[in-house]
């Protein structure tokens, strides 16, 4: 679920903050608003990130964030790939 | 909801190209990220993918104001110093307050919401722009005690530091495109 480059990217955006907002995501990885809105389904279905709908200046703004096991998946996903690059060294 | 324990936390590198395995108290987690192959060119490359995200998450979307007016309040605390007492924390807490203000405007605008306790900064950043500014915004406030006027050049140093350093970080940082990796991407 997170080796796939864009969801790989959208976690490591995710994970230092609480939240980040759908269109300020967008900015960050340069993709469309399609492809993000697929990816943050996936993961999402994944138990991976959540979604809440929140208001600033009178519009309705998507927060995506990432829950525990979210956390822990790009965690120990991160630490297997440290493992092999350690490995190919 | 799911029990985690990370002291089941296990990987299988046997084979070359390398499985990307992990296994850990969470099964279904487990199940999800298990069994793949990667390279170590291409687990290289996916670890540089995530710290650019991470570098782009801590300081992009900054606006040059923010960088100015904190290190316009940052300088006012050695000047703080010349004032009277009653004044000096007036003018301290009034900064304060106002520091604190922008920077919530500042993550709102953003649209990155940052944790209390930790933010998207790696601590060598933190420390490159936090700790020369404080620095000689002590020696400055401290050195009244030797030449009054201490403080002025001080307030001046502290700014320059403290903006300058800022500013070039967001830029250099925000510059990083968001890099793409040889792989068999896909939605699945």
């Amino acid at each position: 679920v997170i080796h796939a480059p864009v969801r790989l990217r959208i976690c490591a955006a995710l994970e230092p903050v609480r939240e980040i907002e759908f269109g300020a995501l967008i900015n960050l990885l340069g993709i469309s608003k399609s492809a993000l809105s697929k990816h943050v389904s996936v993961l999402a279905d994944a138990g991976y990130v959540t979604q809440r709908r929140g208001v600033r200046d009178t519009r309705q703004r998507l927060w995506i964030g990432l829950t525990d096991t979210g956390h822990t998946a790009y965690r120990g996903h991160v630490a297997a790939l440290h493992q092999i690059v350690g490995r190919g060294k | 909801m799911f029990q985690v324990n990370w002291k089941n936390l296990e990987f299988f590198l046997d084979d070359d190209p390398t499985p990307l395995r992990f296994r850990h108290g969470n099964s279904r987690v487990a199940d999800m990220e298990t069994g793949g192959s990667i390279s170590a060119a291409e687990a290289s490359a996916a670890l540089a993918s995530v710290r650019g995200s991470r570098a782009r998450v801590a300081w992009t979307g900054y606006p040059r104001w923010y960088w100015l007016t904190t290190g316009a309040g940052f300088a006012a605390m050695p000047l703080a110093t010349l004032l009277p007492t009653w004044l000096g924390v007036v003018l301290i807490a009034l900064v304060a307050v106002l520091v604190a203000r922008s920077a919530v405007v500042v993550g709102r605008a953003r649209g990155v919401c940052e944790h209390w306790n930790r933010a998207a900064m790696r601590w060598q950043e933190v420390t490159l722009l936090y700790v020369p500014a404080v620095v000689v915004m002590m020696a400055g406030s401290f050195g009244k005690e030797i030449a009054w006027w201490l403080p002025i050049p001080a307030a001046v140093i502290v700014f320059v530091l403290f903006a300058g350093t800022g500013l070039m970080l967001t830029r250099k940082r925000s510059a990083l495109r968001p890099t793409t990796r040889p792989t068999t991407d896909s939605t699945r």
